[in-house]
């Protein structure tokens, strides 16, 4: 048996139910909510997990690698010993091919289909937000913890290769000497790169959450289609098509560590980045929009 | 059988007096018409709610009363017809529709693994902030006052109702809309909850109350509107219900049903038929008690005499239960029509 929904009616006054005139004190916006959206991404254990996680992770990879040879078939992997600056490069190739498109995709994909897991869409709704300030706030907070994961990350790792390895010059893709200031930069510029395409599986799985309303799709939907891209971008004779995949733009930092740097790819990632992120906001928004919410 | 139920949309007296246009319709919906493909789930009903008015919304699961307080709420839009609230509709004042507008629709829903304060907090912010102390007040009205730091995961149903109501009460409505808030809730929870929408509707707050019990919407309510199959099949005051309700039946079990049948042909203001293995007896007081001394002096054995179903019940089931002739009701499994 439950109890009683209203026991503490009988001695309560009457002024505690009778409406109060004066309300809101003010409309509240994107930002209100993208707060509170902020609020219960911070209460969950698992975006704090994954944040720990990749703040952790980097330091245990350098302190892994140093007791063993280097992994030479892989980008940077055979001078993790000689330079720092390869420390936070061999993380980027892997976290390029496999990470980034599950981690954003922790929050980016659930952040709507939860609350279809939830049943909460109709407590959210019959508030004084609208589903555009609802979307767009999920949406902020989406790109927040992308960004996030990229920063910490990023940090971590070339904190980790500097600090345990040291500021020696790095060896470019050329074969040519790279000295410590400009390999700094260029680390940088290399993970600061990937924002785009960040950006762009964080919508990807933005959209994937609210068409499938399943969060479990959410999150590997992106990874899945990542690893897809990567497949069908590595095969010969897709040129044009190759350039139109959203895991293209991941790789494209490596021209900055040729002999002569190549940034061609970096505009067209950027621009193929932004082409995917507005058209699967624009189907994520019609669709949240024009949605019947009929469960929970 | 003498009571004639009406069923067809041809409005009584009584509901165009309701219906006519005039100021101050806390909700007005005209011709309003949901669809799921091809199932209607609302089907151009009109509905109409004053301001101040306690007003019960009957129906069995798959009636249609969900669609249209989920309509009501703009969590799913009509296909046709006209939907106001307080004044506002959707397709003109968006999501200003909803200002003075509170409740929950099924049982409420809240984020589990936040406590039930940071919950109500969430969701006064997603109103534009409260009055400070507003959210403890809340609170303490239904009985959560020392249990608002828990994470919701762990309330239980009547806690979530509690909590439900809460909610509603922070956003200082005009309109409360309720559905089923009585379901799950123990005899002593359903009194205080009709004591609580009672008290709420003394404050002048307008009150839109879904149940399928019609006793509940018979003690609370000043006008009821009947739903069935996405149709209205009654729409006006409770008292006017009343006058429609056939007399109350009374259950007869007797040593020779066949014989009973037979001493009640002929009597005026009396009908008598077979309901299962007892007879169904219906008639005046007067009548009945006549009845069962010539079912005695006839040397039958009166072996059970009770109540029947209540007459504002029995009218609800003849208005709502399919003819014969009709089929099965609308919705998959007899549920509300939730694609």
């Amino acid at each position: 048996m439950n109890p009683s929904p209203v026991r503490a009616v009988e001695r309560s006054t009457a002024a505690h139910l009778v409406p109060r005139p004066s309300r809101p004190p003010r409309p509240p916006g994107t930002w209100t909510a993208y707060r509170w959206e902020l609020v219960k991404l911070a209460a969950l254990v698992r975006t704090r997990a994954v944040l720990a996680g990749v703040l952790i992770a980097p330091p245990l990879v350098v302190l892994v690698l140093r007791g063993q040879r280097p992994p030479a078939d892989t980008l940077f992997g055979r001078h993790v010993h000689d330079s720092g600056f390869a420390v936070p490069l061999l993380l980027l190739g892997f976290a390029t091919q496999y990470l980034f498109p599950l981690l954003t995709s922790i929050v980016a994909g659930d952040v709507f289909a939860s609350e279809d897991q939830h049943g909460t869409w109709k407590t959210l709704l019959t508030r004084s937000v609208s589903r555009t300030q609802v979307f767009r706030a999920k949406t902020l907070a989406a790109v927040t913890f992308a960004a996030a994961v990229l920063v910490v990350l990023g940090g971590s790792a070339i904190a980790s290769g500097v600090l345990l390895v040291g500021t020696q010059p790095l060896t470019g893709l050329s074969g040519q000497s790279i000295g410590a200031p400009q390999a700094a930069a260029l680390v940088a510029a290399a993970w600061a790169s990937t924002a785009a395409p960040l950006l762009g599986y964080t919508a990807l799985a933005v959209l994937l959450s609210v068409r499938t309303r399943n969060p479990a799709l959410g999150v590997v939907g992106p990874l899945v289609l990542g690893l897809l891209m990567g497949l069908v971008g590595s095969l010969g004779g897709t040129g044009r098509l190759r350039r139109a995949l959203l895991s293209t733009p991941l790789e494209a930092w490596h021209g900055l560590f040729t002999a002569t740097p190549v940034t061609g790819p970096l505009v067209q990632g950027a621009l193929v980045s932004l082409a995917w992120t507005a058209v699967c906001l624009a189907v994520a928004h019609r669709t949240l929009v024009r949605r019947d919410i009929t469960g929970g | 059988m003498p009571t004639v139920v009406r069923v067809t949309s041809e409005p009584t007296t009584a509901e165009r007096a309701v219906a006519a246009p005039r100021a101050g319709w806390a909700v007005r919906a005209e011709g309003l018409t949901k669809r799921y493909g091809t199932l209607t789930a609302v089907d151009g009903i009109s509905v109409h709610v004053a301001e101040g008015e306690v007003h019960g919304m009957l129906g069995p699961n798959g009636a249609g009363k969900t669609t249209f307080l989920r309509m009501l709420f703009g969590l799913v839009r009509p296909d046709a017809g006209v939907l106001e609230v307080l004044g506002r509709s959707w397709s003109r004042d968006g999501n200003a529709t909803l200002d003075g507008v509170a409740g929950f629709l099924e049982s409420p829903r809240f984020y589990p693994y936040l406590s039930g304060r940071r919950n109500l907090q969430l969701l006064a912010g997603l109103d534009g902030g409260t009055a400070p102390g507003r959210v403890e007040e809340v609170l303490d009205v239904v009985d959560l006052t020392g249990r608002e730091t828990e994470a919701v995961a762990g309330y239980s149903f009547g806690m979530r109702q509690r909590l439900g109501v809460a909610a509603s009460l922070l956003r200082d409505p005009r309109l409360l809309v309720l559905d089923e808030p009585a379901n799950g809730l123990d005899p002593a929870g359903i009194r205080d909850m009709r004591a609580l929408v009672a008290r709420l509707a003394a404050s002048g707050l307008t009150v839109l109350l879904s149940s399928h019990d019609m006793d509940e919407v018979e003690q609370v309510c000043d006008d009821v509107t009947i739903m069935k199959r996405g149709s209205v099949a009654h729409h006006g005051p409770i008292a006017e219900l009343r006058r429609q309700a056939p007399p109350q039946a009374h259950l007869l079990r007797t040593s020779d049903d066949t014989r009973a049948l037979e001493l009640a042909q002929g009597r005026p203001g009396l009908e008598v038929a077979r309901a299962g293995a007892e007879l169904a007896v219906r008639g005046t007081q007067g009548a009945v008690d006549l009845y069962v001394s010539v079912v005695v002096r006839a040397g039958l054995a009166v072996r059970s005499l009770t109540l029947g179903e209540a007459p504002l019940e029995a009218l609800f089931f003849l208005l709502t239960e399919p003819a014969p002739a009709e089929g099965p009701p609308a919705g998959p499994d007899g549920q509300e029509v939730h694609p």
